[in-house]
Protein backbone atom coordinates (compact mmCIF):
# COMPACT_ATOMS: atom_id res chain seq x y z
CA UNK A 1 0.00 0.00 0.00
CA UNK A 2 1.37 3.39 -0.92
CA UNK A 3 0.04 5.42 1.99
CA UNK A 4 1.77 8.57 0.90
CA UNK A 5 0.17 8.49 -2.55
CA UNK A 6 -3.28 7.91 -1.07
CA UNK A 7 -2.69 10.76 1.37
CA UNK A 8 -1.59 13.08 -1.44
CA UNK A 9 -4.73 12.23 -3.43
CA UNK A 10 -6.96 12.73 -0.39
CA UNK A 11 -5.38 16.07 0.46
CA UNK A 12 -5.73 17.25 -3.11
CA UNK A 13 -9.37 16.18 -3.21
CA UNK A 14 -10.54 17.15 0.24
CA UNK A 15 -7.72 19.02 1.96
CA UNK A 16 -9.27 22.47 1.68
CA UNK A 17 -12.58 21.18 2.99
CA UNK A 18 -10.98 19.47 5.99
CA UNK A 19 -8.77 22.46 6.83
CA UNK A 20 -11.74 24.83 6.63
CA UNK A 21 -13.96 22.58 8.75
CA UNK A 22 -11.27 22.39 11.44
CA UNK A 23 -10.55 26.13 11.41
CA UNK A 24 -14.22 27.02 11.74
CA UNK A 25 -15.07 24.39 14.35
CA UNK A 26 -12.20 25.40 16.63
CA UNK A 27 -12.11 29.05 15.65
CA UNK A 28 -8.35 28.90 15.66
CA UNK A 29 -6.34 28.83 12.43
CA UNK A 30 -3.08 27.74 14.08
CA UNK A 31 -4.73 24.92 15.96
CA UNK A 32 -6.40 23.72 12.77
CA UNK A 33 -3.12 23.78 10.89
CA UNK A 34 -1.29 21.87 13.59
CA UNK A 35 -4.04 19.27 13.93
CA UNK A 36 -4.18 18.72 10.17
CA UNK A 37 -0.41 18.29 10.06
CA UNK A 38 -0.58 15.75 12.86
CA UNK A 39 -3.36 13.78 11.16
CA UNK A 40 -1.38 13.68 7.90
CA UNK A 41 1.68 12.27 9.64
CA UNK A 42 -0.40 9.74 11.54
CA UNK A 43 -2.13 8.74 8.29
CA UNK A 44 1.12 7.70 6.64
CA UNK A 45 2.13 5.60 9.68
CA UNK A 46 -1.25 3.97 10.20
CA UNK A 47 -2.21 3.41 6.59
CA UNK A 48 1.12 1.81 5.69
CA UNK A 49 0.69 -0.60 8.61
CA UNK A 50 -3.06 -1.36 8.55
CA UNK A 51 -4.02 -0.37 5.02
CA UNK A 52 -5.99 2.73 4.07
CA UNK A 53 -9.42 3.35 5.63
CA UNK A 54 -12.62 3.14 3.60
CA UNK A 55 -12.97 6.92 3.62
CA UNK A 56 -9.52 8.50 3.96
CA UNK A 57 -10.88 12.07 4.08
CA UNK A 58 -13.27 11.28 6.92
CA UNK A 59 -10.43 9.48 8.70
CA UNK A 60 -8.16 12.53 8.40
CA UNK A 61 -10.92 14.83 9.62
CA UNK A 62 -11.76 12.63 12.62
CA UNK A 63 -8.13 12.24 13.70
CA UNK A 64 -7.37 15.95 13.20
CA UNK A 65 -10.49 16.91 15.13
CA UNK A 66 -9.58 14.70 18.05
CA UNK A 67 -6.06 16.10 18.01
CA UNK A 68 -7.41 19.65 17.98
CA UNK A 69 -9.60 18.90 21.00
CA UNK A 70 -6.60 17.50 22.86
CA UNK A 71 -4.37 20.41 21.92
CA UNK A 72 -7.15 22.85 22.69
CA UNK A 73 -7.77 21.37 26.10
CA UNK A 74 -4.10 21.39 26.83
CA UNK A 75 -3.73 25.02 25.80
CA UNK A 76 -6.92 25.93 27.68
CA UNK A 77 -8.32 27.56 24.60
CA UNK A 78 -11.49 25.54 24.86
CA UNK A 79 -13.45 28.45 26.24
CA UNK A 80 -12.88 30.15 22.88
CA UNK A 81 -14.33 27.22 20.97
CA UNK A 82 -17.90 27.48 19.75
CA UNK A 83 -20.40 26.64 22.42
CA UNK A 84 -22.23 23.92 20.56
CA UNK A 85 -19.04 22.02 19.75
CA UNK A 86 -19.65 18.41 20.79
CA UNK A 87 -17.47 16.68 23.35
CA UNK A 88 -14.52 14.79 21.94
CA UNK A 89 -15.35 11.18 21.10
CA UNK A 90 -14.15 9.16 24.04
CA UNK A 91 -14.59 5.50 23.13
CA UNK A 92 -13.90 3.46 20.00
CA UNK A 93 -17.59 3.32 19.00
CA UNK A 94 -18.08 7.08 18.94
CA UNK A 95 -14.76 7.46 17.22
CA UNK A 96 -15.86 5.02 14.54
CA UNK A 97 -19.17 6.81 14.09
CA UNK A 98 -17.49 10.17 13.99
CA UNK A 99 -15.24 8.91 11.23
CA UNK A 100 -18.26 8.67 8.95
CA UNK A 101 -19.69 12.03 9.86
CA UNK A 102 -19.75 14.12 6.71
CA UNK A 103 -17.18 16.91 6.66
CA UNK A 104 -19.09 20.19 6.78
CA UNK A 105 -18.28 22.59 3.96
CA UNK A 106 -16.91 25.66 5.71
CA UNK A 107 -14.66 26.82 2.88
CA UNK A 108 -16.66 29.94 2.12
CA UNK A 109 -16.64 30.98 5.76
CA UNK A 110 -12.88 30.51 5.91
CA UNK A 111 -12.39 32.52 2.72
CA UNK A 112 -14.43 35.37 4.15
CA UNK A 113 -12.37 35.32 7.35
CA UNK A 114 -9.02 35.21 5.55
CA UNK A 115 -10.10 38.01 3.19
CA UNK A 116 -11.61 40.22 5.87
CA UNK A 117 -11.21 43.91 4.95
CA UNK A 118 -9.77 44.58 8.42
CA UNK A 119 -6.68 42.57 7.33
CA UNK A 120 -3.94 44.07 5.19
CA UNK A 121 -4.59 43.30 1.49
CA UNK A 122 -1.16 41.73 1.02
CA UNK A 123 -1.76 39.38 3.93
CA UNK A 124 -5.19 38.18 2.80
CA UNK A 125 -4.23 36.06 -0.16
CA UNK A 126 -1.23 34.55 1.59
CA UNK A 127 -3.46 33.62 4.51
CA UNK A 128 -6.07 32.10 2.19
CA UNK A 129 -3.52 30.06 0.29
CA UNK A 130 -1.93 28.92 3.54
CA UNK A 131 -4.97 28.04 5.65
CA UNK A 132 -7.37 26.89 2.94
CA UNK A 133 -5.13 25.50 0.22
CA UNK A 134 -2.30 24.41 2.49
CA UNK A 135 0.51 26.06 0.51
CA UNK A 136 3.79 26.06 2.41
CA UNK A 137 5.27 29.27 3.77
CA UNK A 138 8.33 28.60 1.65
CA UNK A 139 6.25 28.40 -1.52
CA UNK A 140 4.33 31.56 -0.65
CA UNK A 141 7.56 33.42 0.03
CA UNK A 142 8.86 32.40 -3.39
CA UNK A 143 5.71 33.59 -5.14
CA UNK A 144 5.92 36.98 -3.43
CA UNK A 145 9.68 37.26 -3.87
CA UNK A 146 10.19 37.65 -0.16
CA UNK A 147 11.96 35.70 2.56
CA UNK A 148 10.35 32.86 4.46
CA UNK A 149 10.78 34.81 7.68
CA UNK A 150 9.00 37.84 6.27
CA UNK A 151 6.16 35.71 4.91
CA UNK A 152 5.85 33.86 8.22
CA UNK A 153 5.64 37.17 10.02
CA UNK A 154 2.95 38.44 7.66
CA UNK A 155 0.89 35.31 8.29
CA UNK A 156 1.44 35.33 12.04
CA UNK A 157 0.42 38.95 12.31
CA UNK A 158 -2.79 38.34 10.35
CA UNK A 159 -3.68 35.29 12.39
CA UNK A 160 -3.02 37.15 15.62
CA UNK A 161 -5.31 39.94 14.55
CA UNK A 162 -8.09 37.49 13.68
CA UNK A 163 -7.77 36.00 17.15
CA UNK A 164 -7.02 39.05 19.31
CA UNK A 165 -9.32 41.57 17.66
CA UNK A 166 -11.84 38.73 17.27
CA UNK A 167 -12.81 38.84 13.63
CA UNK A 168 -16.23 37.29 13.13
CA UNK A 169 -16.30 33.63 12.13
CA UNK A 170 -19.61 33.91 10.31
CA UNK A 171 -20.78 34.49 6.77
CA UNK A 172 -21.25 38.29 6.51
CA UNK A 173 -24.69 39.81 7.13
CA UNK A 174 -26.59 41.16 4.09
CA UNK A 175 -25.69 44.77 4.93
CA UNK A 176 -21.97 43.93 4.96
CA UNK A 177 -22.13 41.44 2.07
CA UNK A 178 -21.13 43.83 -0.72
CA UNK A 179 -18.02 45.14 0.98
CA UNK A 180 -16.95 41.72 2.20
CA UNK A 181 -17.40 40.06 -1.19
CA UNK A 182 -15.50 42.91 -2.82
CA UNK A 183 -12.59 42.25 -0.46
CA UNK A 184 -12.60 38.56 -1.41
CA UNK A 185 -12.63 39.35 -5.14
CA UNK A 186 -9.95 42.01 -4.79
CA UNK A 187 -7.79 39.48 -2.94
CA UNK A 188 -8.04 36.98 -5.78
CA UNK A 189 -7.41 39.73 -8.30
CA UNK A 190 -4.20 40.74 -6.49
CA UNK A 191 -3.08 37.12 -6.38
CA UNK A 192 -3.61 36.69 -10.08
CA UNK A 193 -1.92 40.00 -10.91
CA UNK A 194 1.07 38.76 -8.92
CA UNK A 195 1.07 35.55 -10.94
CA UNK A 196 0.61 37.39 -14.22
CA UNK A 197 3.18 40.14 -13.79
CA UNK A 198 6.20 38.81 -15.62
CA UNK A 199 5.45 37.73 -19.18
CA UNK A 200 8.28 35.23 -18.91
CA UNK A 201 6.03 33.39 -16.44
CA UNK A 202 8.55 32.22 -13.90
CA UNK A 203 7.47 28.82 -12.66
CA UNK A 204 6.58 30.10 -9.18
CA UNK A 205 4.20 32.62 -10.69
CA UNK A 206 2.63 30.08 -13.02
CA UNK A 207 2.14 27.88 -10.00
CA UNK A 208 0.36 30.69 -8.18
CA UNK A 209 -1.79 31.25 -11.25
CA UNK A 210 -2.91 27.62 -11.00
CA UNK A 211 -3.96 28.11 -7.38
CA UNK A 212 -5.83 31.30 -8.26
CA UNK A 213 -7.68 29.51 -11.06
CA UNK A 214 -8.66 26.80 -8.62
CA UNK A 215 -9.76 29.26 -5.92
CA UNK A 216 -11.80 31.31 -8.38
CA UNK A 217 -13.56 28.15 -9.56
CA UNK A 218 -14.26 27.11 -5.99
CA UNK A 219 -15.80 30.51 -5.38
CA UNK A 220 -18.11 30.10 -8.38
CA UNK A 221 -19.25 26.81 -6.90
CA UNK A 222 -19.81 28.31 -3.46
CA UNK A 223 -21.49 31.49 -4.73
CA UNK A 224 -23.10 30.50 -8.04
CA UNK A 225 -25.50 33.45 -8.04
CA UNK A 226 -22.97 36.25 -7.69
CA UNK A 227 -22.38 37.64 -11.17
CA UNK A 228 -19.10 39.32 -10.28
CA UNK A 229 -17.70 36.07 -8.87
CA UNK A 230 -18.38 34.48 -12.25
CA UNK A 231 -16.96 37.57 -13.96
CA UNK A 232 -13.69 37.38 -12.04
CA UNK A 233 -13.34 33.65 -12.68
CA UNK A 234 -13.85 34.35 -16.41
CA UNK A 235 -11.37 37.24 -16.35
CA UNK A 236 -8.65 35.12 -14.75
CA UNK A 237 -9.25 32.32 -17.25
CA UNK A 238 -9.07 34.63 -20.25
CA UNK A 239 -5.83 36.22 -19.04
CA UNK A 240 -4.36 32.82 -18.24
CA UNK A 241 -5.41 31.37 -21.60
CA UNK A 242 -2.78 33.54 -23.24
CA UNK A 243 0.16 32.50 -21.11
CA UNK A 244 1.63 30.20 -23.83
CA UNK A 245 1.49 33.08 -26.35
CA UNK A 246 2.91 35.88 -24.24
CA UNK A 247 6.51 35.40 -25.39
CA UNK A 248 7.74 35.09 -28.94
CA UNK A 249 10.50 32.74 -30.11
CA UNK A 250 13.20 35.24 -29.09
CA UNK A 251 11.78 35.53 -25.57
CA UNK A 252 10.35 39.00 -26.11
CA UNK A 253 6.90 39.99 -24.87
CA UNK A 254 4.21 39.54 -27.51
CA UNK A 255 1.48 42.17 -27.09
CA UNK A 256 -2.04 40.78 -26.89
CA UNK A 257 -3.10 42.11 -30.30
CA UNK A 258 -0.11 40.45 -32.00
CA UNK A 259 -0.12 37.10 -30.22
CA UNK A 260 -0.42 33.90 -32.20
CA UNK A 261 -3.99 32.85 -31.48
CA UNK A 262 -3.17 29.22 -32.12
CA UNK A 263 -1.13 29.20 -28.92
CA UNK A 264 -4.03 30.36 -26.75
CA UNK A 265 -5.58 27.79 -24.43
CA UNK A 266 -8.98 27.11 -26.03
CA UNK A 267 -10.26 25.16 -23.04
CA UNK A 268 -9.75 28.12 -20.69
CA UNK A 269 -11.34 30.54 -23.17
CA UNK A 270 -14.39 28.31 -23.59
CA UNK A 271 -14.71 27.95 -19.81
CA UNK A 272 -14.55 31.72 -19.46
CA UNK A 273 -17.21 32.31 -22.11
CA UNK A 274 -19.53 29.83 -20.37
CA UNK A 275 -18.98 31.65 -17.04
CA UNK A 276 -19.73 35.00 -18.69
CA UNK A 277 -22.97 33.64 -20.15
CA UNK A 278 -24.06 32.54 -16.69
CA UNK A 279 -23.10 35.95 -15.29
CA UNK A 280 -25.07 37.74 -18.01
CA UNK A 281 -28.15 35.67 -17.16
CA UNK A 282 -27.98 36.93 -13.59
CA UNK A 283 -28.16 40.41 -15.06
CA UNK A 284 -26.05 42.41 -12.63
CA UNK A 285 -23.08 43.93 -14.37
CA UNK A 286 -19.89 45.02 -12.65
CA UNK A 287 -16.23 45.80 -13.21
CA UNK A 288 -15.01 42.18 -13.33
CA UNK A 289 -17.60 41.25 -15.95
CA UNK A 290 -16.64 44.32 -17.98
CA UNK A 291 -12.93 43.49 -17.80
CA UNK A 292 -13.73 39.91 -18.78
CA UNK A 293 -15.80 41.23 -21.70
CA UNK A 294 -12.82 43.28 -22.91
CA UNK A 295 -10.58 40.21 -22.79
CA UNK A 296 -13.29 38.17 -24.49
CA UNK A 297 -13.51 40.75 -27.28
CA UNK A 298 -9.80 40.21 -27.90
CA UNK A 299 -10.34 36.46 -27.75
CA UNK A 300 -12.83 36.55 -30.63
CA UNK A 301 -9.85 37.19 -32.92
CA UNK A 302 -9.50 33.42 -32.67
CA UNK A 303 -12.57 33.03 -34.93
CA UNK A 304 -12.89 36.34 -36.80
CA UNK A 305 -9.25 37.16 -37.44
CA UNK A 306 -9.75 40.79 -36.48
CA UNK A 307 -10.15 42.86 -33.30
CA UNK A 308 -13.33 44.89 -32.75
CA UNK A 309 -11.48 47.91 -31.35
CA UNK A 310 -14.59 50.08 -31.37
CA UNK A 311 -16.42 47.65 -29.08
CA UNK A 312 -13.37 47.48 -26.83
CA UNK A 313 -13.22 51.28 -26.53
CA UNK A 314 -16.91 51.32 -25.58
CA UNK A 315 -16.36 48.63 -22.95
CA UNK A 316 -13.58 50.77 -21.46
CA UNK A 317 -16.01 53.70 -21.34
CA UNK A 318 -18.37 51.58 -19.25
CA UNK A 319 -15.52 50.31 -17.10
CA UNK A 320 -14.34 53.86 -16.40
CA UNK A 321 -17.77 54.80 -15.08
CA UNK A 322 -17.84 51.95 -12.53
CA UNK A 323 -14.14 51.64 -11.76
CA UNK A 324 -11.98 54.52 -12.95
CA UNK A 325 -8.25 53.78 -13.14
CA UNK A 326 -5.23 55.01 -15.11
CA UNK A 327 -4.81 51.51 -16.62
CA UNK A 328 -8.31 51.63 -18.08
CA UNK A 329 -7.77 55.18 -19.36
CA UNK A 330 -4.53 54.25 -21.11
CA UNK A 331 -6.02 51.10 -22.61
CA UNK A 332 -9.04 53.05 -23.80
CA UNK A 333 -6.72 55.47 -25.60
CA UNK A 334 -4.99 52.55 -27.31
CA UNK A 335 -8.36 51.12 -28.42
CA UNK A 336 -9.47 54.53 -29.71
CA UNK A 337 -6.21 54.93 -31.65
CA UNK A 338 -6.94 51.62 -33.39
CA UNK A 339 -10.65 52.25 -33.91
CA UNK A 340 -10.66 55.93 -34.91
CA UNK A 341 -7.04 56.69 -35.72
CA UNK A 342 -3.96 57.79 -33.79
CA UNK A 343 -5.17 61.37 -33.30
CA UNK A 344 -8.16 60.17 -31.29
CA UNK A 345 -5.81 57.98 -29.25
CA UNK A 346 -3.38 60.78 -28.53
CA UNK A 347 -6.23 63.12 -27.59
CA UNK A 348 -7.50 60.50 -25.13
CA UNK A 349 -3.99 60.03 -23.69
CA UNK A 350 -3.52 63.77 -23.30
CA UNK A 351 -6.91 64.05 -21.60
CA UNK A 352 -5.77 61.82 -18.72
CA UNK A 353 -5.20 63.90 -15.64
CA UNK A 354 -1.95 64.07 -13.73
CA UNK A 355 0.50 63.60 -16.64
CA UNK A 356 3.41 64.21 -14.25
CA UNK A 357 2.70 61.00 -12.41
CA UNK A 358 1.96 59.08 -15.61
CA UNK A 359 5.33 59.99 -17.11
CA UNK A 360 7.00 57.63 -14.65
CA UNK A 361 4.61 54.81 -15.42
CA UNK A 362 5.65 52.17 -17.90
CA UNK A 363 2.29 51.20 -19.48
CA UNK A 364 1.64 54.87 -20.24
CA UNK A 365 4.97 55.37 -22.03
CA UNK A 366 4.57 52.09 -23.92
CA UNK A 367 1.07 53.08 -25.07
CA UNK A 368 2.25 56.56 -26.03
CA UNK A 369 5.09 55.05 -28.07
CA UNK A 370 2.70 52.75 -29.92
CA UNK A 371 0.22 55.48 -30.77
CA UNK A 372 2.90 58.01 -31.81
CA UNK A 373 4.55 55.43 -34.06
CA UNK A 374 1.19 54.75 -35.68
CA UNK A 375 0.75 58.49 -36.24
CA UNK A 376 4.13 58.63 -37.95
CA UNK A 377 5.61 60.71 -35.14
CA UNK A 378 8.78 58.66 -34.90
CA UNK A 379 10.70 61.13 -32.75
CA UNK A 380 8.04 61.21 -30.02
CA UNK A 381 7.62 57.45 -30.22
CA UNK A 382 11.35 56.92 -29.70
CA UNK A 383 11.32 59.34 -26.80
CA UNK A 384 8.49 57.43 -25.12
CA UNK A 385 10.27 54.12 -25.72
CA UNK A 386 13.45 55.43 -24.13
CA UNK A 387 11.41 56.67 -21.16
CA UNK A 388 9.79 53.23 -20.87
CA UNK A 389 13.15 51.46 -21.05
CA UNK A 390 14.43 53.69 -18.26
CA UNK A 391 11.62 52.46 -16.00
CA UNK A 392 13.15 49.05 -15.38
CA UNK A 393 10.85 46.76 -17.40
CA UNK A 394 10.86 42.99 -16.87
CA UNK A 395 13.32 41.22 -19.23
CA UNK A 396 10.71 40.11 -21.79
CA UNK A 397 9.19 43.56 -22.00
CA UNK A 398 12.63 45.16 -22.23
CA UNK A 399 13.40 43.02 -25.27
CA UNK A 400 10.10 44.03 -26.87
CA UNK A 401 10.60 47.75 -26.23
CA UNK A 402 14.21 47.69 -27.40
CA UNK A 403 13.17 45.95 -30.62
CA UNK A 404 10.51 48.60 -31.28
CA UNK A 405 13.09 51.30 -30.71
CA UNK A 406 15.48 49.63 -33.18
CA UNK A 407 12.66 49.38 -35.76
CA UNK A 408 11.95 53.11 -35.39
CA UNK A 409 15.58 54.04 -35.93
CA UNK A 410 15.88 51.78 -38.96
CA UNK B 1 -15.47 41.63 24.55
CA UNK B 2 -14.89 45.36 24.82
CA UNK B 3 -13.62 47.67 22.11
CA UNK B 4 -12.43 51.25 22.30
CA UNK B 5 -13.67 53.35 19.40
CA UNK B 6 -11.30 56.28 19.16
CA UNK B 7 -12.40 59.37 17.26
CA UNK B 8 -9.81 61.39 15.32
CA UNK B 9 -10.99 64.59 13.69
CA UNK B 10 -9.70 67.83 12.27
CA UNK B 11 -10.31 70.54 14.84
CA UNK B 12 -9.81 73.32 12.31
CA UNK B 13 -12.69 72.05 10.21
CA UNK B 14 -15.42 72.80 12.72
CA UNK B 15 -18.05 75.45 12.31
CA UNK B 16 -20.61 75.90 15.10
CA UNK B 17 -23.59 74.76 13.04
CA UNK B 18 -22.10 71.39 12.04
CA UNK B 19 -20.73 70.97 15.55
CA UNK B 20 -24.24 71.27 16.93
CA UNK B 21 -25.52 68.78 14.38
CA UNK B 22 -22.73 66.33 15.21
CA UNK B 23 -23.34 66.69 18.93
CA UNK B 24 -27.01 65.87 18.42
CA UNK B 25 -26.01 62.79 16.39
CA UNK B 26 -23.70 61.71 19.22
CA UNK B 27 -26.60 61.98 21.66
CA UNK B 28 -28.73 59.74 19.44
CA UNK B 29 -25.91 57.20 19.08
CA UNK B 30 -25.36 57.27 22.85
CA UNK B 31 -29.04 56.52 23.42
CA UNK B 32 -28.92 53.63 20.95
CA UNK B 33 -25.80 52.20 22.62
CA UNK B 34 -27.54 52.45 26.00
CA UNK B 35 -30.72 50.78 24.78
CA UNK B 36 -28.89 47.82 23.26
CA UNK B 37 -26.67 47.46 26.32
CA UNK B 38 -23.52 48.01 24.26
CA UNK B 39 -22.45 51.23 25.99
CA UNK B 40 -19.68 50.85 28.53
CA UNK B 41 -18.51 54.44 28.47
CA UNK B 42 -17.50 57.36 26.32
CA UNK B 43 -16.69 61.01 26.30
CA UNK B 44 -15.67 63.88 24.14
CA UNK B 45 -12.41 65.71 24.79
CA UNK B 46 -11.68 69.42 24.91
CA UNK B 47 -9.58 70.64 21.94
CA UNK B 48 -5.99 69.50 21.74
CA UNK B 49 -4.63 72.96 22.60
CA UNK B 50 -5.75 72.22 26.17
CA UNK B 51 -3.60 69.07 26.25
CA UNK B 52 -0.47 68.61 28.31
CA UNK B 53 1.94 65.80 27.55
CA UNK B 54 4.15 64.23 30.20
CA UNK B 55 7.08 62.74 28.39
CA UNK B 56 9.64 60.45 29.98
CA UNK B 57 13.01 60.38 28.27
CA UNK B 58 15.78 58.28 29.70
CA UNK B 59 13.82 58.04 32.95
CA UNK B 60 13.45 61.82 33.26
CA UNK B 61 10.00 63.35 33.06
CA UNK B 62 9.22 66.65 31.46
CA UNK B 63 6.02 68.50 30.59
CA UNK B 64 5.05 69.73 27.17
CA UNK B 65 2.24 71.99 26.10
CA UNK B 66 0.14 70.24 23.50
CA UNK B 67 -0.97 66.75 22.43
CA UNK B 68 1.30 63.72 22.09
CA UNK B 69 1.31 63.90 18.31
CA UNK B 70 0.96 67.08 16.29
CA UNK B 71 -1.12 65.63 13.47
CA UNK B 72 -3.81 67.12 11.32
CA UNK B 73 -6.40 64.83 12.86
CA UNK B 74 -6.51 64.87 16.62
CA UNK B 75 -7.94 62.58 19.27
CA UNK B 76 -11.36 64.08 19.89
CA UNK B 77 -13.20 61.52 21.97
CA UNK B 78 -13.99 57.86 22.40
CA UNK B 79 -16.65 55.26 23.02
CA UNK B 80 -16.06 52.09 24.99
CA UNK B 81 -18.48 49.44 23.75
CA UNK B 82 -19.32 45.84 24.47
CA UNK B 83 -19.47 43.88 21.21
CA UNK B 84 -19.52 40.22 20.24
CA UNK B 85 -16.68 40.57 17.76
CA UNK B 86 -14.68 43.01 15.64
CA UNK B 87 -17.38 43.14 12.98
CA UNK B 88 -19.99 44.24 15.52
CA UNK B 89 -17.57 46.83 16.94
CA UNK B 90 -16.89 48.13 13.42
CA UNK B 91 -20.64 48.41 12.84
CA UNK B 92 -20.85 50.72 15.89
CA UNK B 93 -17.77 52.61 14.72
CA UNK B 94 -19.40 53.31 11.39
CA UNK B 95 -22.29 54.99 13.16
CA UNK B 96 -20.11 57.53 14.97
CA UNK B 97 -20.80 60.97 13.46
CA UNK B 98 -18.07 63.50 12.63
CA UNK B 99 -18.72 65.37 9.42
CA UNK B 100 -17.04 64.73 6.07
CA UNK B 101 -13.44 63.89 7.04
CA UNK B 102 -12.55 61.95 10.15
CA UNK B 103 -11.34 58.57 11.31
CA UNK B 104 -12.42 56.02 13.89
CA UNK B 105 -9.86 53.58 15.23
CA UNK B 106 -11.28 50.33 16.58
CA UNK B 107 -9.11 48.66 19.21
CA UNK B 108 -9.91 45.60 21.29
CA UNK B 109 -9.51 46.04 25.03
CA UNK B 110 -6.84 43.80 26.54
CA UNK B 111 -8.16 42.97 29.99
CA UNK B 112 -5.65 42.87 32.83
CA UNK B 113 -5.56 39.75 34.95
Amino acid sequence: VNAEAILADTVREAGDRIRAALAIRFRDLDLAEEAFGFASLRAVETWSRDGPPRDPAAWLYAVARRRAFDLGRRAKVRRDAIHDAPQPPSNPETLLLAAFEPIPDERLRLIFICCHPALAPEARIALTLRTLCGLSVERLARAWLTTEAAMQQRLTRAKRKIRDARIRFEIPEPDAWGERLEAVLATLEIAYAQAYEDAAGASEAADLAGETLRLSRLLTELLPDEAEVLGLAALIRLAESRRPARLDAAGAMAPLSEQDVRLWDDRLIDEAIALMRRAAEIGRSGPYQLMAAIHAAHATRRETGFIAWGDIATLYDYLLTVRPSPVAQVNRAVALAEALGPDAGLAALDAIEDPGRLAGWLPYQAARAGICAKAGRAGEAAQALRAALALDPAPAERLFLARRLAELSA
Amino acid sequence: MQYLLIIYSNEAERDPATLQEITAAHMRLGAELQETGAMVGGNRLKPSDTATTIRTTGGVQSLHDGPYAETREQLAGYYLVEAADLDAAIAWGRKIPGGQNYAIEVRPIWPIG
